[in-house]
């Protein structure tokens, strides 16, 4: 299965360049935001500039959308565009699935001040139809004409993973003969608070993905990203994506290790990151791009677009942070080396892996 | 790739239609229409619901009344496959599919929020342990594929999809497969304020039809490979043979006129499933008495099957499930395979000019190898699902 275009908007931006600027600058602090009901009254965040969601030809059929939807449908469009086939795939062949943890809370929470404000009688029809998961994928189709199969799906622990592995059987099937998969998330003011009261946050603004605390810290982000996906090479793909779904963590060949890569989606999210430490290749490169971008559910998703932009580059990126307790072999510096495989591990709650594991094409 | 069929090994359902499967089958051939009134805990709005009102099954650390439905419907699923309740054994998926289990739509945490910024984090924490798939994959120690379909009223007829083609993938050997809503004030006041709703019991495709009526309840189903299955000692007939989606990418909330997407993913499962539309005996219709909704699908429906097709929808006595429809639905067509006969289109009298079929209006004997089932939703969604009954 081929990656053969990429889109995301974060906290560092929209686009692609964006995000090769991100990896060569590697961390920077994130946004402060105030936040009701925190003793601090504040919280350290990765949300995404009003800048990158600006863009009106893009959005001109999302303008009634909110920030959940449009982030989706820029970064779904500008995977389908950064791949090229926009005019020839055949649109009744092309699948999106959006996968999300949390979906459009925000609008979710909104429709909540209609029904407190005004009563159940006076409610916005619009704030409904746009909390429902699956608005952001309706958005997709609308504004790519998007006519095969079209799914929002969630799961908590491997959102992105689940949906990569539905898009490879889309594929297999015959079912499609591309499919945008893609993750979206937000911030918003609900849940600030609750990743406040909830999560530790990072005092100092660094998400440290080599800690492998029991109670890790944070810095909350929001984003979206998408990748083209299709079955055969396109003659333009970034690399070759598989998911290895709750596969064993040294499932990868041996033979494979001197040119490949570790990325770990530790980001702070989870309750406890101690089990990582288990999954750790022995003597394999290791890092973890989680500071980038900010913690969120769906971060394997900006991991594997990095990894996917470090294999096309054939460039590999520093690790943003680098505070390394259990002394792994750190990815320390930015080079031209090659690089032929990048596997992506992320743990749930128990410490099972799910793993995805990018190579050239 | 799997080529071999995909049975549906087991089912259990719970809606105001029936606990089980044995008291739905009986309300359907008695015709009675379990129809209560919104209550002042649900919502002030005063409609006609469908409401699960007897005990639900001890299922134990279930988080949400969504989640008692689904564990529900899962013992009797688990039960009538032979199953034991742990499938640590085997390699198992899970694909559910729900609307308001998925929301963070918690009143009173809002309105704590609101009133005095530190609310209680117990909602919270139960809603992150309520993802539908994740829980039944944990109450059954699943390891395979897991994920839950929030694709809006078509939600479980996906998810029955994404099953086909996990075990056609050679993903697993075992899905369950379904889905489960509760009645709950969000989509109360939400199809309110759309205008939606009727406020008599429902008519689906009923010329006099006013709107739907929601309701609750959960699907499940387990598939097999049926080599598998025989293995097992399996003796079931029932299969699905085919899923189809097409997206109208036309609105988020009212369906294509010219229903193109809904006819695209009914000829896409027609033809996965290898069959003709001549095969099919019957099409149990999303039918939810609205009047885009049973207009365009009606429409669809003739240009595919011809306008001798018999329908039906069973919504009439389900109410509109939201995310638990697709499944209910998709179990009710096995059900009506197997038994040889479809219940009366409950609420449907007079047909509707405007809808060149009607629906059955009696008990009809029925005599298929295949049926269809359809699904449209919020979103421009279609789904539509083969089920095959038969060696």
């Amino acid at each position: 299965m081929n990656i053969a275009g990429m889109g995301m908007v974060s906290a560092r931006g929209r686009g692609l360049a964006a995000l090769e600027q991100a990896l060569e600058q590697g961390w920077v602090p994130p946004g402060e935001v105030e936040v009701k009901g925190l003793p601090s009254g504040r919280l350290l965040v990765y949300a995404v500039p009003a800048e990158a969601m600006s863009d009106k030809t893009v959005l001109a059929k999302a303008r009634r959308a909110d920030r959940f939807t449009r982030m989706a449908v820029l970064a779904a469009s500008d995977a389908l565009q950064d791949s090229g086939l926009g005019a020839t795939v055949d649109k009744s062949r092309l699948g999106v699935i959006v996968a999300t943890a949390l979906g459009p809370h925000a609008t979710t929470f909104s429709f909540l001040d209609g029904i407190l404000d005004f009563g159940d009688a006076a409610v916005s029809p619009t704030a409904f139809s746009h909390s429902v998961h699956n608005a952001a994928a309706s958005y997709i189709a609308m504004t790519l004409d998007v006519r095969g199969p079209t799914l929002t799906v969630t799961h908590f622990q491997f959102a992105f993973q689940q949906a990569v592995l539905l898009a490879r059987t889309w594929l297999n099937d015959g079912r499609c003969d591309a499919v945008l998969v893609g993750t979206v998330d937000e911030l918003g003011a609900v849940m600030h608070h609750v990743c406040g009261r909830m999560g530790k946050p990072a005092a100092d603004g660094r998400i440290k993905p080599f800690a492998f605390s029991a109670v890790p810290e944070t810095v909350p982000g929001e984003g979206s990203v998408f990748f083209l996906m299709t079955r055969e090479s396109t003659g333009a793909a970034y690399a070759l994506l598989n998911p290895l779904v709750l596969s064993v963590p040294d499932v990868i060949s041996p033979a494979h290790r001197g040119g490949t890569l570790q990325l770990l989606d530790t980001d702070g999210m989870a309750k406890d990151e101690t089990a990582y430490r288990t999954a750790v290749i022995p003597g394999m490169p290791v890092a973890g791009y989680a500071p980038l971008f900010g913690g969120l559910l769906t971060v394997s998703a900006f991991q594997a677009a990095a990894a996917a932009l470090m294999l096309e580059k054939q460039r590999r990126y520093a690790s943003p942070v680098l505070d390394n307790p259990h002394s792994l072999s750190l990815l320390h510096e930015t080079s031209n080396t090659p690089l032929d495989t990048v596997l992506c591990t992320k743990l749930d709650c128990t410490g099972r892996p799910a793993q995805l594991l990018l190579s050239l094409t | 790739m799997v080529e071999e069929k995909v049975l549906i090994t087991g089912m259990g359902v719970v809606s105001a239609a029936g606990m089980n499967v044995a008291e739905t089958l009986a309300g359907f051939t008695s015709g009675i229409r379990n129809i209560g009134r919104t209550t002042p805990a649900l919502s002030p709005l005063d409609y006609p619901v469908f409401q699960v009102s007897a005990p639900l099954r001890d299922s134990g650390n279930a988080h949400s009344r969504t989640l008692q439905l689904a564990f529900h419907a899962l013992d009797e699923a688990l039960t009538d496959a032979g199953l034991p309740h742990d499938l640590s054994g085997l390699r198992v998926g899970v694909c559910m599919g729900t609307t308001v289990a998925s929301q963070l739509n918690d009143m009173d945490f809002y309105t704590a929020y609101r009133k005095t910024g530190e609310p209680p984090m117990e909602p919270v924490e139960a809603f992150l342990k309520g993802n539908l798939a994740e829980a039944v994959a944990g109450a059954v120690k699943a390891r395979g594929p897991c994920i839950t379909v929030v694709n809006a009223c078509s939600s479980s007829a996906d998810a029955v999809g994404v099953a086909l083609g996990w075990i056609r993938n050679d993903l697993c050997d075992l899905v369950i497969a379904g889905g489960g809503d509760e009645l709950s004030r969000i989509p109360v006041c939400g199809f309110g304020s759309l205008s939606v709703f009727s406020h008599e019991p429902c008519r689906p495709y009923d010329r006099d039809r006013q709107g739907l009526n929601l309701g609750e309840g959960a699907g499940v189903l387990i598939l097999e490979p049926e080599s598998a299955a025989r293995r097992r000692g399996s003796r079931s007939t029932l299969f699905v043979g085919g899923y189809g989606a097409a997206c109208d990418a036309h609105h988020l909330t009212a369906p294509r006129p010219d229903g193109s997407g809904l006819e695209t993913a009914i000829r896409v499962s027609l033809a996965q499933a290898g069959i003709m539309p001549e095969a099919v005996g019957f099409v149990n219709a999303h039918g939810t008495a609205t009047r885009d909704n049973d207009k365009v699908e009606g429409g669809v429906l003739v240009r595919v099957f011809g306008a001798q097709v018999k329908a039906l929808s069973t919504k009439g006595f389900t109410g509109h499930t939201l995310g638990a429809a697709g499944a209910l639905e998709a179990a009710f067509t096995a059900l009506a395979l197997r038994e040889g006969w479809i219940p009366a289109s409950a609420g449907f009298e007079n047909q509707d000019d405007e809808i060149p079929i009607g629906a059955v209006r009696e008990k009809t004997a029925i005599s298929a190898r295949y049926a269809v089932s359809t699904s449209l939703a919020f979103g421009g969604n279609n789904a539509s699902l083969v089920i095959g009954c038969g060696s």
